[in-house]
């Protein structure tokens, strides 16, 4: 490539093509709070001319999950057609193109956009198989040096991963503004990948979901075995392949395999194994396409009572039969031992040696063609494909060298890269970095792009500070300490809060921030409800009552202590996993962050402090009425229904997010920016003062009651929602106070633990607690 | 005794609250565009004007402090000219007539603008801090929800769903043949939005609404109920102006006369079935009048629901035919404070267009009223 030439950003974007990847796009620039063109051809037929980029927009505030993170955002989306409004592009600084997968089509509308474009303005299309250099072909000097190729996935707004493929011409600095605003704005995690057919992801994946489908076929194996052995064992998914496949649409895979068939060459063994099963063509012949279509290899089947059971696709006679539940792989094996999974013996392991050999083998077989490290496979695999471990992560699990004696044995193909590793292993851990295998037979670190703070590196170079069962506490660096909850799911219980009572003097001493941040799958999804139901059903209330005022108490300590706390909410972020951040100074939110007050779902209301903080916010807002009571109303709104926000953007219009609060849209780059937030907050700190509140007393609560009660009669309200309900209007409109008096936050707590207790000991609350534990769904008692 | 002549009356278009044309106007600014509209097409002399009487039912925020002062200064009317706010909820601006046509009996006025306004999208229907007195809530329906007193009614009398759809539905195909007719376009005072956009008709009327259509809808307030949102009367954004004077001075000054004040009435009733108040109400204002209902050449009868209005309209003993003939609040729409105005200037204005003698305007009011306005054609 030659030499970076520029510095610019990008301010606007033209997104041409609004089908589903195009218009998807569009919606994610949108997100990243960046105008953006998008435009599609004339319609067929209709005086619109621009009906088909407006169809596409109407069509995504119906889609979910949504494509768009707000409805403000909606409104950034400026829609046109290619006939009247290509000129516009010369306003925009990167153009992406997202049209149908034809090269002469696309070719043509690149000669357009030559003619239109400013000279700088990055064009890249987001082809999946075309390549680059076909694609440029004819165009002047110019354009090739603007012109990249960026692989977005399907949604774009929820899979993080991109793939830019940069030609021998294309420009650095093009190419790095780009990368720099689909990771930082769009939030997107690039791997890069050279000018092969099928770039990364989808010739790894489609291979595997081909293997996997061959195998079953093959080996008598139902659709529940594969997916049980190819699932969670796997790390895939817990959908398992045919679940998958059925979520993406059954139709697409001849169009994937017919990509590539078409463009790999002919020695590749993907074209080896590429075949069509007679039954899946049936089955999109007769509008069987999966779940979006009348099934797929699973169906839900409506019973005459209204009942509903699964069903699964026989693959011999092609009828649906009941689902199964196999339960036949066990111990380690189910657990991410692949090892001990491909040597279970009998159809297990069989299913999974068939599935796992090929398709770690040709995943090693495509470093460097497809990209030039094994971590860009790995990366692709993980982000793209939702893979809990990468290719070469698997192997390492395995062991190469076992990999490979057993590839020999099965007479399948061992690529260089794998012989070259012998006994060795992909990845190393030296002196607290993260190294990989390059195929120069060297190790390598695996470098983060700056502004990259991952806990996941930080743990390998040292120990935690502080650590027990729930939560540990660790030193990011520059002064800055990080709370991690490490129980399962991240629930959060009396060890997490005592961790957080011995960190407030810890870090007043020796640091200078401190930042409530994990790297699980979720942030939290609250309190350990397990715990509390024990607790409850053998009627230790002075325990129930202790871990309220316990959480509260330290919540408090943490609000108030004497550094700045900010907390990086990300993903799952529900009851007192919302009430932390309600009580940090600041949030730093990742833009995927699904943050509510959800207790009344299981019959309490928030313990620790969520009432008063959601109160607090909503009468701090300048632009909400004034009064004792519209904050309070709100706050019942949000927490009777136990509303959780879609999108850090929709957290803000909730009030669990302030408007000075900020928000990160690359995860990877969360930890870093809480941090920076952190630090700039350190001069002149001085903890928040104690809010006071004035409420509306017994006149408000009667307003509510009056408000529930409606909702009881339009059958929206359940019988024991209206007694959580009157709970939590009590606690909201302060009790027993008058307008004219101050209620104080102590008072506020006070009045959350004793509604929360009287509803604890409610045996409809006990039964809610129990049926979410069984079935992870609120009981609508 | 003076009597009291109705010679002039004008509305804003009627748009549905929060999604309407009217949404992103202050109700304050659509009231004085539609009292600047009645001058100009009475050409009632300004100064003359006593008072601005303006019906609201949730007087507050942007139709708060005294609303009715503050549009006549809006409207650059004479600083002599007063301004009063007038709350009876849905029957406000009713009494803003009743108000002024009382002020001219006493001598203590002679010209008066009676109007009302309600911005829906802008004051929630509870106001912003509703905060009901916890010991009346409990002995008394005095807070329940207008949609539950709907059911109640619906039970009470049993009516059924289809008979309240049926109403819906003639209610939306009259609105629809007014429209066909430009019937509303004398009524109606534009309103130019910021951007130059004119809205000058009504963006309430669903025509070409079927049975079929209504069937579909899920029940709002009950369900094990009857009534829905299309048997219901919208959150309406609107304002309206009568022009209330003593036959004396619209003689003097040449203002055409549309009707005489005959008689009014308010009569409460049980708040759980508010919407049968306009049956005491009106058969104390035909006794006074010494009219009975069959008198009557048109009945404006506000239709806050299908089922209170089937059941006044029963209860009373009306010919359906002469009710609401340009259509009702289902189909026009219920701007809560702005209401009781429209439906006695609609029914001078009938009265001047289909012939006849008399005519009753009549509504129910939550918490338990009713109100009635009889007219006599001039």
């Amino acid at each position: 490539m030659p030499e970076n030439t520029q510095t610019k950003s990008i301010k606007k974007v033209c997104v041409i093509g609004a089908g589903t990847m195009g218009a998807g796009i569009a919606a994610q620039v949108a997100n990243a709070g960046i105008p953006v063109l998008l435009l599609d051809i004339l319609p067929k037929d209709g005086d619109n001319r621009n009906a088909v980029a407006e169809g596409a927009v109407a069509k995504m505030l119906k889609t979910e999950p949504a494509p768009f993170m707000s409805k403000r955002a909606a409104k950034l989306v400026e829609t046109g057609n290619i006939e009247d409004h290509l000129g516009k592009v010369a306003e925009c600084d990167w153009v992406v193109e997202a049209i149908i997968e034809r090269l002469d089509i696309k070719q043509s509308l690149y000669e357009k956009l030559e003619a239109v474009r400013t000279p700088g303005t990055a064009v890249s299309s987001n082809t999946s198989t075309i390549p680059l250099a076909q694609l440029t072909d004819g165009r002047s000097d110019a354009f090739k040096r603007d012109f990249l190729i960026t692989h977005f996935f399907n949604p774009p707004r929820y899979m993080r991963l991109i793939e830019i493929v940069a030609g021998p011409q294309s420009d650095a600095g093009t190419v790095g503004m780009v990368r720099d605003f689909v990771d930082r704005q769009l939030g997107k995690s690039v791997v890069d990948a050279e000018d092969s057919p099928g770039f990364i992801a989808n010739r790894v994946g489609t291979f595997w979901i081909q293997q996997a489908v061959n195998s079953a076929f093959d080996l008598g194996v139902t659709v529940e075995e594969a997916d049980e052995i190819g699932g969670r064992p796997m790390g895939v998914p817990k959908t398992g392949l045919f679940g998958l496949i059925d979520l993406i649409g059954i139709d697409l895979m001849p169009h994937l395999m017919k990509s590539l068939t078409s463009t790999l060459p002919a020695d590749d063994w993907y074209q080896k194994i590429a075949r069509s099963e007679k039954l899946i063509e049936d089955m999109i012949a007769t509008g069987y396409t999966g779940r979006k279509g009348k099934g797929g290899f699973y169906t839900m089947e409506k019973g005459a009572d209204g009942s509903r059971t699964k069903m699964a696709k026989d693959l011999k006679s092609g009828e649906y039969r009941p689902a199964a539940r196999p339960g036949i792989v066990h111990g380690s094996a189910a657990r991410g031992d692949l090892g001990k999974l491909i040597e279970t013996k009998g159809k297990v392991g069989a299913y999974a040696w068939a599935v796992l050999g090929p398709t770690l083998s040709y995943a090693a077989s495509i470093v460097p063609e497809a990209t030039k490290t094994v971590v860009g496979v790995d990366d692709a695999m993980k982000l793209g494909y939702n893979w809990k471990m990468g290719p070469f992560e698997m192997i390492d699990v395995i062991g190469a060298a076992k990999l490979v004696e057993k590839l020999k044995a099965s007479e399948y193909p061992v690529p260089p890269l794998l012989e070259q590793v012998g006994d060795k292993s992909f990845y190393r851990i030296e002196n607290g970095k993260r190294q990989y295998f390059g195929t120069d037979g060297e190790y390598h670190d695996v470098v983060r792009p700056e502004g990259v703070l991952l806990l996941e590196d930080i743990k390998l170079a040292s120990e935690p500070l502080l650590k027990n069962g729930s939560a540990a506490l660790w030193d990011v660096g520059d002064g800055v300490v990080a709370l991690e909850f490490t129980g399962k799911m991240n629930a959060l219980d009396e060890q997490v809060m005592k961790l957080i009572q011995q960190a407030i003097p810890l870090v007043k001493s020796d640091y200078k921030a401190l930042v409530v941040y994990n790297e699980g799958s979720n942030f939290s999804a609250g309190a350990n409800l397990g715990l509390a139901l024990f607790a409850l059903n053998i009627a230790a209330w002075s325990e129930v009552e202790k871990s309220v005022a316990g959480g509260q108490a330290a919540y408090k300590a943490l609000k108030y202590a004497p550094f700045p706390v900010v907390a990086a909410p990300f993903g799952l972020a529900l009851g007192g996993g919302c009430e932390v951040c309600l009580n940090s100074d600041a949030i730093q939110a990742h833009a995927e962050t699904y943050i509510g007050l959800v207790e009344t779902g299981v019959g309490i209301i928030p313990g620790w402090g969520g009432c008063s903080e959601l109160i607090d916010r909503w009468q701090k807002n300048p632009r909400h009425p004034k009064g004792p009571m519209p904050a309070v109303s709100k706050a019942f709104e949000i927490i009777s229904t136990a509303t959780v926000a879609k999108s850090a953007a929709e957290a803000k219009e909730h009030g669990f997010l302030r408007h000075t609060d900020q928000v990160t849209m690359n995860r990877d780059r969360l930890l870093y920016d809480a941090k920076q937030r952190a630090l700039a907050m350190v001069d002149g700190y001085t903890p928040p003062e104690k809010p006071e509140f004035r409420l509306p007393g017994p006149a408000g609560a009667a307003a509510l009651k009056l408000a529930v009660e409606s909702f009881r009669s339009r059958g929206i309200a359940t019988p024991h929602d209206e007694v959580v309900a009157e709970q939590l209007a009590y606690v909201l409109t302060g009790g027993n106070t008058d307008p004219m008096e101050t209620v104080t936050e102590d008072r506020m707590l006070k009045l959350e633990q004793e509604a929360f207790m009287k509803l604890a000991r409610h045996p409809h609350t006990v039964a809610r607690i129990e049926h979410m534990l069984e079935t992870g769904k609120p009981l609508r008692n | 005794m003076t009597d009291v002549v109705i010679a002039g009356y004008v509305r804003s278009p009627f748009t549905l609250a929060y999604k309407g044309a009217l949404a992103k106007t202050r109700p304050d600014d659509l009231a004085a565009n539609t009292i600047r509209g009645l001058i100009e097409k009475t050409g009632v002399k300004a100064e003359d004007i006593e008072d601005i009487v303006m019906g609201c039912a949730f007087p507050e925020g942007e139709q708060g402090f005294n609303i009715g002062r503050l549009v006549a200064l809006l409207a650059d009317l004479p600083l002599s000219v007063g301004g009063i706010t007038m709350n009876r909820f849905c029957g406000s601006s009713m009494s803003s007539i009743h108000y002024a046509a009382g002020q001219i009996a006493m001598g203590a006025g002679e010209v008066f603008i009676a109007a009302g306004v309600e911005g829906m999208s802008r004051v929630p229907m509870t106001g912003f801090n509703p905060m009901p007195n916890p010991e009346l809530a409990k002995k008394s329906a005095a807070y329940l929800g207008m949609g539950d007193t709907a059911e109640n009614v619906a039970k009470k009398y049993g009516i059924s769903r289809e008979e309240q759809e049926a109403f819906a539905v003639k209610s939306q195909e009259k609105a629809a043949a007014a429209i066909a007719k430009n019937a509303f376009a004398d009524e109606i005072v534009p309103y130019t939005l910021p951007d130059g956009t004119v809205v000058d008709s009504d963006g309430t009327p669903r025509p070409g609404t079927t049975a079929e259509d209504l069937a579909g809808l899920k029940l709002a307030f009950d369900q094990n109920g009857t009534v829905t949102a299309g048997t219901s009367s919208p959150l309406t954004d609107g304002a309206v102006a009568v022009l209330v004077c003593s036959a004396d001075y619209a003689a003097k000054n040449g203002l055409t006369v549309m009707a005489k004040i005959k008689s009014m009435a308010i009569s409460g009733c049980a708040p759980e079935i508010m919407g049968i108040g306009p049956v005491g109400a009106s058969q104390k204002a035909l006794e006074r009048a010494g009219l009975t209902i069959d008198d009557m050449d048109v009945i404006e009868l506000n239709e806050a629901f299908s089922s209170q209005s089937i059941a006044t309209i029963r209860d009373l003993g009306a010919d359906e035919s002469k009710i609401n003939l340009d259509g009702g609040a289902i189909a026009i729409g219920h701007p809560l404070g702005a209401t009781g105005a429209r439906i006695v200037g609609k029914a001078a204005a009938l009265l001047q267009r289909e012939g006849g003698k008399y005519s009753l305007s009549t509504q129910c009011i939550g918490g338990g009223q009713g109100i009635a306005t009889i007219l006599e054609k001039a």
